[in-house]
């Protein structure tokens, strides 16, 4: 077992110090490549921390739709395969909330915070 | 290519061209990105000093469109009234920089979209100013007759309509990610099942009409930036693709550019004669988030396989669940209804 910090906590420490020092020293063109690579830290940081599970609740619930077994990137072909398809309504539907459950795990790792937004007004009836 | 050859090559061009001396100075490279970049100078010409931008493309390879049909599109554009760069030269030999450009009037103001928003954070009313002028440029370059548009402008093949072309470009795309994607899966069906009516006449469409590829000033819009992605479609393409959640850097309430409301978008295109169709609107949002997703892949693919490395490129792919999740959003009620 490596001592602590851990591979989080060194991520976390790589980010604050690219968007500190290492940002404000950066030529204008660099900037911005230095803030996208804080951000990836960031994102594999959280992925560290919750990427684990996040892939253990996928693979159980396209494993529940699909009423299979197989590994997550099995299972996503499959589904991917039925959508493509669109012959059965009733799996589209059954899918949809699997999807966005699926999906908003995505974003606690890559980009919290982007479901706050309400839709609704962008939505056809 | 140094920027000293590079205005060198420039203003021999520009000699060649206007058959009379011309020098350059004032040189400033602004935007560079993966096929093109921008380089702003004076040029002297008879003494008379002209503020200009040249487009390069890195190489005539790299060209989505030739720089003559591009020069093309934003002459036809100008003509009709459009909000757009004039255009003063057009190089194809790749002899004098390396690669084809062409030089346009230098328009002063603002292009980044986070300076946009500032920019109408301190001046009251400017963002519907230039939703309204976005409306109207669209409108005149939607009624423009698509028998003047450049021969080579790309358009649906014969016997297809531009809604046939528009998913045959988003399936090709869906068939090369390098993991399937359900969700962009179950939006193509919905997309592909719910097809509007074509429309009998073709327009010329810019389709990369966002905040990020406009000139603003406090006066409103000055210019509608980069029309090499124009084509002959559909209209209601290039208003969706404005209003897509993307380009609006998190001020997400307002659909136009993070500055605007859709109705004053509408209302410009509507005062300038163009007609505004709310259901072919909504098809063309989710098909627009559904494009520029697969273009998020697309980058990320770019970088793994060498095409064009970059940690911005990287960064990309980690973005794909931002759009998958904006696109099951928008078909929330056809799915989930609450």
């Amino acid at each position: 077992m490596q001592d602590r910090p851990t591979a989080a906590e060194l991520l976390r420490e790589i980010a604050d110090l690219l968007e500190g020092d290492v940002l404000m020293g950066a030529p204008a063109p660099v900037k911005h490549h230095v803030r996208v690579a804080a951000n990836l830290a960031r994102i594999v940081q959280r992925e560290l921390e919750v990427g684990r599970e996040a892939n253990f609740r996928e693979r159980a619930l396209l494993g529940d739709l699909l009423g299979a077994e197989g590994s997550t990137a099995e299972l996503n072909a499959e589904v991917a395969a039925l959508l493509r398809a669109n012959d059965d309504e009733a799996f589209a539907r059954a899918a949809w909330p699997v999807l966005l459950a699926i999906t908003l795990d995505k974003l606690s790792i890559d980009k919290p915070g982007h479901d706050a937004y309400d839709f609704s007004r962008e939505q056809l009836a | 290519m140094s920027i000293d050859i590079t205005v060198k090559g420039i203003a021999a061009f520009l000699s060649d061209a206007w058959q009379t001396p011309v020098e350059i100075s004032e040189v400033a490279p602004a935007s560079a990105g993966a096929r093109r970049r921008n380089v702003l100078f004076t040029a002297y010409r008879d003494g008379e000093p002209m503020r200009l931008v040249a487009t390069i493309i890195h190489h005539a390879g790299l060209q989505i469109m030739t720089v003559e049909t591009e020069a093309a599109t934003l002459r036809l554009a100008e003509d009709a009234g459009v909000a757009v760069a004039h255009v003063q030269a057009v190089c194809m030999d790749p002899a004098y920089v390396g690669g084809p450009f062409f030089v346009t009037n230098q328009i002063a103001g603002e292009t980044v979209g986070r300076q946009i928003l500032r920019l109408v954070e301190a001046n009251a009313g400017l963002g519907p100013t230039i939703a309204h002028g976005i409306g109207e440029s669209l409108a005149k370059l939607h009624a423009v007759d698509p028998a003047l548009a450049h021969p080579a402008l790309e358009r649906p093949a014969l016997g297809t309509t531009a809604i046939d072309a528009a998913l045959a470009h988003v399936r090709a795309q869906l068939d090369v990610l390098l993991q399937p994607s359900p969700v962009f899966e179950l939006a193509y069906a919905w997309l592909d099942s719910h097809r509007p009516q074509a429309r009998q006449r073709l327009t010329v469409v810019h389709r990369d009409c966002r905040n990020g590829n406009i000139i603003v000033g406090p006066d409103g819009l000055r210019a509608i930036l980069d029309w090499e992605v124009a084509h002959l479609g559909e209209p209601m393409e290039d208003l969706a693709w404005m209003c897509v959640r993307m380009w609006r850097f998190r001020n997400d309430e307002l659909e136009v550019g993070g500055f605007a409301a859709r109705d004053d978008l509408r209302a410009g295109y509507e005062a300038a004669g163009g007609a505004w169709d709310e259901p072919s609107f909504f098809w063309w949002k989710l098909y627009s988030t559904l494009r520029w997703g697969l273009g998020l892949a697309g980058q990320a693919r770019a970088h793994l396989d060498g095409t064009f490395s970059s940690i911005v490129m990287a960064g990309s792919g980690r973005r794909v669940g931002e759009l998958e999740y904006d696109c099951l959003m928008l078909l929330k009620n056809q799915f989930s209804p609450s």
